[in-house]
């Protein structure tokens, strides 16, 4: 269960969140919607601590991100597949998978790996295993991100952005993927452009405006006239986005 | 007028200068870069205390002539109870003053390293330790290779200099033999062009050297 | 007691004359090498056949073997060739001098390839002299660019000056080493002689970052 209380994060004089209250509870897929500057990646970043809380609190299965000692428990917990993938460009494709699961949970050598070729198998990569990032293109990169999340046995799932650096066509082949991850139980929050892939996937569509929740529906409803369209802004966001 | 043909009977004396000179340097090297990985780490860390140390130090060494501090070990030394050869001496005085240079050069390659990648290692609950271990450090020492390179190719030229403290390295010896034979003008040419050619090869070597250890860039 | 050991008021002028010196033979063979380094490299800029191609191997073995070994060589090497009266000054700032040539010839033609060739082409296309180019076009923009990199050398110059010392010109660091043999204060004498080098870096350094803002301003500007 991720618990976010009335989180406040300031840069400088810039209030980027105002108060933002969110639970999610475990199996859920929540999809986080809102135009650029809305605070949704911030308040992703403020999950698994990469950002500091300037007010409220966010627990996640009884850690508290804030506390540098429950730090580290939360991001056991807590995986995130990232925009620009970010991987670690002088290692190969399996060591980057295995790093974490090696350091951190303390796995060995053996069991990464297997756990690793089996994830890249379940990708259609298993045989670019020893290629490093700079031989794949976009949508392997973010097929690898995805392994190398996976790995930790992440409670939960957390996609910032994952298809914005992609072009149309591998963008279909890594939401393949997390439609396919999505049904099989694990908690997903996802910051997305994707309107289509959000109602595909999602329970929970979750829209925030400048720094705060304004909608926190049930995808049918947020959906719906009578629902989420119901308020101007998200309306016109969602016709921008080009869904009507 | 140049020649060169009386000076076979003087090559032992240079390919011992030589030696001295290769020793001094391989020492040096090592030193300045395990002081520079540790200056290097201060000066990126967040505590205000290392980071002002090293600041100061990577500012002293690099606006000080060698030969001051050189004459200052060479001297100043013996006063406080330490004495050790020219040989150590200039060692020693090589690996602080170009430490701060290597400092220098590795910062450059920590702080270029891509912010997002940094991040992405934290976020899977790697320590501080890791992080630097894992990725920092081997990403920053793959990219630095050519720049460090240069740090060394001008360590290697300064060992010249010890030939001030009394070190018959290469520059001392063909002193020697340039006033031994009254054929200063051929020694100095050859010797230009001796180091020359050394900085030539070797600086072909780390170019091969970097290249190859950043294939994973998509470099080569 | 060996002769009168302490400081005395003269070290002071002593001190005072090394540092003339050494600051004097700087800005004379900085100020010869960017000329000549100029003239160097604007002939292997245009290609001029065989000689640009000779001074830049020179330029490639002055850059790249100790300033010492070249101090010997045009003190002890030059007069046993030709008979010459070589004073150590003399051997000081024609080395010197030449050392920075190669260093600023470098610095001259990537600063010139760094510029953007499709406006060299532009203007060429105009039928602007190659003259009116070069001053009007290549050089503002080169210097902006090269600002940096002189600033740097000049610090580093600097510090090179103090190997003169080797050859007997009575510069700041001989001064330290005559006050030191006659003294025996190293821990004085050594750091007093430092701090002199380091506060005259710092001031080029200062001088250098007021001039680069001037001109990548002048730069950005020119651009829009």
């Amino acid at each position: 269960m991720i618990e976010i209380q009335n989180l406040h994060k300031d840069f400088g004089d810039l209030k980027v969140l105002k108060g933002v209250d969110l639970s999610i509870k475990p199996g859920e897929v929540v999809s986080i919607l809102g135009g650029s500057g809305s605070g949704k990646s911030t308040m992703m970043r403020c999950i698994n601590g990469l950002e500091s809380i300037t007010k409220g609190k966010i627990i996640v299965d009884d850690f508290d991100v804030s506390k540098s000692n429950d730090l580290r428990e939360v991001r056991k917990r807590c995986s995130t597949v990232f925009q620009q993938f970010d991987l670690y460009p002088h290692l190969r494709v399996i060591d980057n998978i295995t790093l974490a699961p090696i350091a951190v949970l303390g796995q060995s050598k053996e069991e990464a790996n297997d756990k690793a070729m089996e994830l890249l198998n379940s990708v259609a990569l298993g045989d670019r295993a020893s290629a490093y990032p700079s031989q794949l293109s976009g949508g392997q990169k973010q097929r690898i991100g995805i392994c190398r999340a996976l790995a930790m046995n992440p409670s939960y799932l957390l996609l910032d952005e994952v298809t914005s650096s992609l072009d149309p066509e591998m963008t279909a082949e890594v939401l393949d993927i997390l439609k396919i991850l999505s049904k099989q139980g694990i908690t997903m929050i996802s910051v997305t452009h994707e309107i289509e892939f959000a109602r595909e996937i999602s329970d929970r569509i979750v829209f925030l405006d400048e720094g705060r929740i304004l909608k926190d529906l049930p995808k049918d409803d947020f959906f719906s006239e009578s629902g989420g369209k119901s308020d101007p802004r998200i309306a016109r966001f969602l016709s921008k986005m080009g869904n009507v | 007028m140049f020649d060169l043909s009386s000076m076979t009977e003087y090559v032992p004396a240079f390919v011992e200068g030589f030696i001295v000179t290769a020793q001094v340097s391989i020492v040096s090297i090592i030193g300045s870069f395990l002081i520079g990985v540790i200056v290097a780490l201060m000066r990126v860390s967040t505590n205000k205390a290392l980071q002002f140390i090293s600041l100061c130090y990577v500012d002293l060494f690099r606006n000080i002539p060698f030969i001051v501090l050189i004459f200052f070990s060479f001297y100043g030394l013996p006063e406080i109870g330490v004495y050790i050869d020219a040989f150590w001496t200039g060692c020693l005085t090589l690996s602080v003053a170009v430490g701060a240079y290597v400092a220098e050069t590795l910062r450059a390659g920590i702080i270029n390293i891509d912010k997002g990648i940094i991040e992405a290692s934290k976020s899977f609950g790697l320590s501080k330790f890791r992080i630097y271990q894992k990725v920092i450090m081997p990403i920053a020492l793959t990219t630095s290779v050519r720049p460090l390179g240069s740090v060394f190719i001008n360590l290697i030229l300064t060992t010249s200099i010890l030939s001030a403290i009394t070190l018959n390295e290469l520059t001392g010896a063909s002193k020697i033999i340039a006033s031994t034979t009254f054929r200063p003008f051929e020694v100095y040419v050859f010797l230009v062009i001796f180091y020359g050619i050394l900085t030539f090869i070797l600086s072909g070597i780390i170019a091969v050297w970097h290249r190859h250890l950043n294939k994973y860039n998509g470099v080569a | 007691m060996y002769g009168s050991d302490g400081f005395t008021i003269y070290d002071i002028q002593l001190w005072a004359e090394g540092l003339s010196v050494t600051l004097s033979i700087f800005l004379i063979s900085s100020f010869l090498g960017l000329l000549l380094g100029c003239i160097v490299g604007l002939v292997r800029y245009y290609r001029v056949p065989i000689i640009g191609k000779i001074l830049m191997m020179i330029s490639e073995f002055l850059k790249n073997s100790p300033v010492l070994v070249q101090l010997f060589l045009v003190y002890f090497g030059v007069p046993a060739l030709i008979a010459f009266d070589m004073t150590p000054n003399l051997a000081a700032i024609i080395t010197l001098t030449g050392n920075t040539t190669a260093f600023i010839a470098v610095i001259v033609i990537s600063s010139i390839e760094a510029i953007d060739f499709k406006q060299l082409e532009a203007a060429r296309s105009f039928a602007l002299s190659e003259r009116l180019i070069l001053s009007k076009i290549i050089f503002p923009q080169s210097l902006a660019i090269a600002m940096p990199l002189l600033v740097g050398l000049a610090i580093n110059q600097l510090q090179v000056t103090s190997l003169i010392s080797v050859i007997g010109v009575i510069d700041l660091t001989r001064v330290g080493d005559i006050i030191n043999q006659r003294t025996f204060e190293p821990f004085l004498v050594w750091p007093i002689i430092g701090a002199t080098y380091f506060i005259m870096a710092k001031s080029i350094e200062r001088i250098g970052a007021r001039l680069e803002r001037r001109f990548s301003a002048y730069h950005i500007s020119n651009q829009i």
